[in-house]
């Protein structure tokens, strides 16, 4: 156990775990959107969960950090707060949030990080930039809804926890990244069908199951159409 | 603890640079003419590829014995294609923009009569009473080449002529003395690294050295990104053993057991050479297991860069190399403590490890003695833009900006005015005119706002507009971006739209205010250098170039009349000569009609503004103008077809 | 969806993928190094390639496609017969490369990055190539343009369709010689 100071408070946490973790299971809520707590190594993306610790000139993410004796950390000055809104405004700036028609309404994570820092759910500093993505995932059993995807790769996490070689993956770059999956539909549906952790772990409903009418239909042999990106007036 | 065969590696050395010297001796002995060409990237882009076929044919067709060495490149970028000729009885002569037009015309007239043929000459590159040397002039004898010294001068994929000049001789100081010794002396050389960031390289060196394990690795950054500058290919290209050397000293030093060279795929020649240069210290004896009859084991490989500008960034480079999408990881734990294979590494730029040599050649004393005392040694930029001699420069750190642009670069061609020059490539700034007297170092640069980055220079003139080049950096970062983080992946393209629309006209009155706020939340937020420095450019030229974004925001006017959405061209129906043709057909859209005046206007609906009718219309009338913004052209009707 | 005559290309090329695979160990650090031995070979990556690759190192065909999505230098679809690359570097930007690159996107009809529909010719945007002093340059197979102007475009492209017409013509004209000896005999 060591001793920090959180926001004038005393507590204890456990060496090996990340400050966030420290201050999430002493009820200090830090927001945070692309740390689960069985992450050995969080990819520290989301950019939500800064602190600023005693000693250090700039805010750091304290899924990052690991707890020192004595460290004394803040997690609410308005510094914070405003790279914090800049984070939440960014990534709702790419997010299309049609709420009413989104099965995660009232439960979802971003409503909720919105309320507390008083930011609008569709922001008026940024112009809202569409996510086109024209295809959909190669997956028999999932559907993914692009414009909802926040990116926090949880889903590629848990995918990757229980594969080793994840079925689902960050594919292109920049801000064309999304989610998908490539390969051979029939093993994707012998490995999918029991598991479907990313549909439970994906905190906006970006990834879905497939309704069944939807389903791809496999071909005889096997292969479906490799969902490869445009590159070129021919196909 | 000393090094077990150290006795015998003197030896081995020793007998290599005698036999290399030999072997040039012979070749100079034999009073041959010896044409040396420059063949690096540069070079052979510029054509002297055709340039060499010439000179063998002409020779051929003329009966000439001769020798041609294909050489790196001298930097001189403006000259290329670049030859030496050394014809005995004259000093080695420097000939520039050799077309194969010229190298025939050499061949006859020098090579066969004995006329140098002054008009073609840049210089000799020795002194003598025939011809000027190159020395003489600016754009050499202001320059502090030593990581430069031999390129352009040597052939890069012959082993031997490194040799002859004293190649290795730095590793084999290195390897009479300790590995501690050997950090020391680089501690007290005071280099720091030179891809970008400026880290003392001899620290980075002792936490390797103490980072324990009986594996480390060493790897050579030569992944430059930077869309504008070229120096990191070019030392690789024209002379690779200087680097090698340098990473043999540093696996020394560290303890490595293993190198990798990592080379972008895009510079295909600069790969080629460095697997001739590693195959050849193989076979040499200069790498591999028992380096030098030494008990020191090395093993160097190299490794093909994808082509993603954020595999430069280290944790991004080791992801890559583990066959992983290169996206950064959060510092610390830094790769000297678990790097490659979470093994203890290394990462150096190409800079960085070919001063090494020199470093121990000379001494410590010798390298902080040139530069300025806080930023030791020399640095390589590449100069582009509106100079009269772009290129590649060495100089001492500590020389200014104006020493640099204007004296050895040869200052702003065509009696236009220097407006701005840009540092550090896309993670740099930009500084106007009253910085010019800045001392080129780490320190200096980054508290005006730019940085040393990559060592790109871009000179601009009136005739650019800072908004759109600064437009160009942030769209090169925003492509860029592995994505990973929210401020770089979305904030940098926020940024890039609020650029574009200026640029377009369409800015808005809050735009100047989001560009700025969101680029200081950028700088703070986001996790890798990438996202770190990708708003300098806009936020160095907010700073000292207010002026131009009013201008487009406020009066959708390019002052320097660059950005095509806010000018136009027009004929000036007065200069206009009635009857000429000349602009018609410069046309690539046919916008250019005859007025029933039977002079020529723009259809300004189908101008895209490609400059080329102002090309074309002979310098006697002059009529084609530009405006912005574009309203004040004047309207023409297109007469009605019969 | 795949054109069915790339498809077949791609089937033929599995036995060689297989064979260029064997040379690699299994290794995961092998991934890129195997990815641009392909692209080498077969001028771009195709989807088949990419499920081979993972069958190879056992990792999910997933993986090698978001790696190989990654990175700028990798192709999904067979590129033109002649590739056009305008160097889009710093040095070239500011003397008007981008006016350069729409010329010829114009001519051709496709933008950067794409292939015309005959697939005669792609064309590609690259960073300095490293003769910023010949600004604006375009790379056109392996020919360096330096000095590059609007009105060269037009001229570039007319040459290789013209370099076209006369070897068609010449295969006509073989064919209908043939032809004729065959009509003769
Ligand atoms: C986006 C980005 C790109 C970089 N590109 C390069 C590069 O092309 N070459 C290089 O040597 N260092 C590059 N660096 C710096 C490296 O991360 C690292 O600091 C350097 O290679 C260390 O070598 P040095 O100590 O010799 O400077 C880059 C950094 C960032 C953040
Ligand atoms: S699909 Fe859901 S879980 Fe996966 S990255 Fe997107 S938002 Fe996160
Ligand atoms: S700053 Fe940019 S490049 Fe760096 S990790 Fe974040 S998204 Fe990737
Ligand atoms: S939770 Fe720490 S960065 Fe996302
Ligand atoms: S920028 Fe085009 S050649 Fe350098």
């Amino acid at each position: 156990m060591v001793r920090i100071v959180v926001d004038g408070r005393e507590i204890f946490v456990d060496e090996g775990k990340s400050l966030l973790q420290g201050c999430l299971d002493h009820g200090i809520f830090i927001p945070n959107l692309c740390y689960l707590e069985d992450m050995e190594d969080p990819p520290g993306s989301c950019r939500m969960c800064f602190v600023e610790i005693e000693g250090m000139n700039q805010p750091v993410v304290s899924c990052k950090v690991e707890p020192k004796p004595d460290m004394v950390v803040n997690t609410s000055s308005s510094e914070l707060l405003r790279l914090q809104r800049t984070s939440l405004r960014l990534l709702l700036s790419n997010h299309e949030a049609k709420c009413k028609a989104c099965p995660s309404n009232r439960r979802c994570i971003l409503q909720e990080l919105v309320k507390r820092f008083g930011v609008r759910i569709r922001p008026r500093r940024y112009d809202h930039i569409d996510r086109e993505v024209a295809e959909d995932i190669e997956h028999p059993l999932l559907q993914i809804v692009h414009s909802r995807c926040i990116l926090c790769g949880k889903c590629v996490h848990v995918c990757q926890r229980q594969y080793g070689s994840p079925i689902l993956t960050y594919a292109r770059r920049g801000i064309d990244t999304i989610i998908t999956a490539f390969g051979d539909v029939e093993a994707m549906y012998a490995l999918c069908e029991t598991c479907l952790a990313c549909v439970e772990v994906c905190p906006v409903s970006a990834l879905l199951l497939r309704e069944p009418s939807g389903a791809i239909e496999i071909p005889a042999d096997g292969s479906p159409e490799a969902t490869i990106p445009c590159g070129g007036a021919t196909p | 603890m000393k090094l077990a065969g150290v006795d015998e590696a003197i030896v081995r050395h020793r007998q290599l640079v005698d036999r290399a010297r030999r072997r040039r001796a012979e070749m100079e002995h034999r009073e041959l003419p010896r044409i040396e060409i420059g063949m690096a990237t540069c070079g052979l882009a510029a054509g002297a590829g055709a340039t060499k076929e010439a000179f063998e044919e002409a020779c051929a067709v003329n009966g000439l014995h001769f020798s041609i060495n294909p050489v790196g490149c001298l930097g001189h970028c403006y000259a290329e294609p670049l030859v030496v000729i050394h014809n005995p009885g004259f000093p080695p002569i420097c000939y520039h923009n050799v077309t194969p037009g010229k190298a025939k015309a050499l061949v006859k007239a020098f090579l066969q009569e004995g006329d140098p043929l002054y008009e073609f000459v840049l210089g000799a590159m020795e002194e003598n009473d025939l011809i000027p040397a190159v020395t003489d002039f600016p754009r050499f004898h202001l320059e502090k080449r030593v990581v430069m010294e031999r390129c352009g001068v040597i052939n890069p994929e012959a082993i031997d002529e490194y040799l002859a000049g004293g190649g290795y001789s730095g590793l084999l100081k290195a390897i009479q003395v300790s590995p501690d010794a050997v950090i020391e002396e680089i501690i007290q050389s005071g280099l720091r690294g030179r891809g970008g960031a400026g880290f003392p390289t001899g620290r980075k060196w002792r936490l390797a050295r103490d980072a324990g394990g009986s594996h480390k690795f060493i790897i050579c950054n030569a992944d430059e990104g930077d869309p504008g500058a070229y120096m990191d290919r070019t030392l690789l290209e024209s002379n690779p053993h200087q680097l090698l050397e340098g990473m043999v000293i540093a696996a020394y030093a560290i303890g490595a057991d293993r190198g990798i060279v990592y080379v972008r795929a895009e510079y295909p020649l600069a790969v080629e050479r460095m697997r001739t240069a590693i195959r050849q210290a193989v076979e040499y004896g200069l790498l591999g297991k028992g380096i030098l009859g030494t008990d020191l084991d090395f093993e160097c490989t190299l490794f093909e860069g994808s082509g993603a500008f954020v595999c430069g960034e280290e944790t991004a480079l080791i992801e890559s190399l583990e066959g992983k999408r290169g996206m950064p990881r959060h510092r610390p734990p830094y790769p000297v403590q678990k790097g490659f294979r979470s093994l203890p590494t290394v990462i150096n730029n190409v800079k960085t490890l070919s001063s090494i040599p020199h470093i121990l050649k000379h001494g410590a004393r010798w390298y902080s003695g040139i530069g300025s005392p806080a930023s030791p040694g020399t640095a390589i930029f590449s100069v582009v833009g509106k100079v009269v001699h772009p290129g590649l420069v060495e100089i001492a750190m500590g020389t200014t900006l104006r020493t640099l642009i204007f004296d050895i670069c040869g200052g702003v061609p065509n009696h236009r005015r220097f407006k701005a020059v840009q540092i550090g490539g896309p993670s740099g700034g930009c500084l106007p005119e009253s910085f010019l007297d800045t001392p080129i170092d780490f320190d200096s640069l980054t508290k005006a706002g730019a940085m040393m980055g990559s060592g790109g220079i871009v000179v601009m003139d009136e005739d650019d507009c800072i908004v759109d080049v600064t437009r160009y950096f942030l769209d090169f970062t925003q492509k860029e971006s592995c994505g990973k983080c929210t401020f770089c992946r979305i904030g940098t393209l926020h940024l890039l739209n609020g650029l574009h629309r200026m640029t377009r006209g369409e800015g808005r009155d809050t735009d100047m205010e989001m560009l700025r706020t969101l680029s200081e939340e950028i700088k703070e937020g986001s996790l890798c250098g990438l996202g770190k420095t990708a708003p300098n450019p806009v936020l160095t030229t907010l700073k000292y170039f207010p002026e131009e974004y009013e201008a487009h925001v406020a009066e959708k006017r390019c002052p320097s009349m660059r950005c095509r959405a806010l000018t136009a061209f027009y004929i000036d129906l007065d200069l206009c000569a009635r009857g000429c043709d000349a602009c018609v057909g410069s046309c690539p859209v046919e916008a250019i009609f005859t007025t029933v005046s039977r002079k020529k206007a723009i259809d300004q609906a189908k101008c895209v503004k490609c400059g080329e009718c102002v090309s074309a219309c002979p310098p006697e009338y002059n009529a084609v103008l530009k405006v912005s913004p574009p309203q004040l052209a004047p309207v023409v009707e297109r007469p009605k077809e019969e | 969806m795949s054109h069915p005559s790339i498809v077949s290309e791609e089937e033929e090329s599995r036995e060689e993928i297989i064979g260029l695979l064997q040379g690699f160990s299994k290794g995961r650090e092998n991934l890129i190094p195997i990815l641009q031995t392909i692209q080498k070979r077969h001028s771009y990556v195709s989807g088949l390639a990419m499920k081979l690759v993972a069958e190879h190192l056992e990792i999910s065909s997933s993986e090698v496609y978001g790696v190989a999505t990654f990175y700028n230098q990798f192709r999904f679809h067979p590129p033109g017969r002649h590739q056009i690359r305008i160097c889009l570097g710093t040095a070239c930007h500011v003397v008007g490369g981008d006016i350069i690159l729409e010329n010829f996107e114009r001519k051709l009809g496709i933008r950067e990055g794409q292939t015309t529909p005959d697939r005669e010719f792609s064309i590609e945007r690259v960073a300095c190539v490293g003769c910023c002093a010949l600004a604006p340059v375009a790379i056109v197979d392996e020919a360096t343009h330096g000095h590059m102007a609007p009105s060269r475009v037009e001229g570039i492209i007319l040459g290789f369709q013209i370099e076209k017409e006369r070897l068609e013509r010449e295969k006509q004209a073989e064919n209908s010689e043939e032809k004729e000896l065959g009509e003769n005999l």
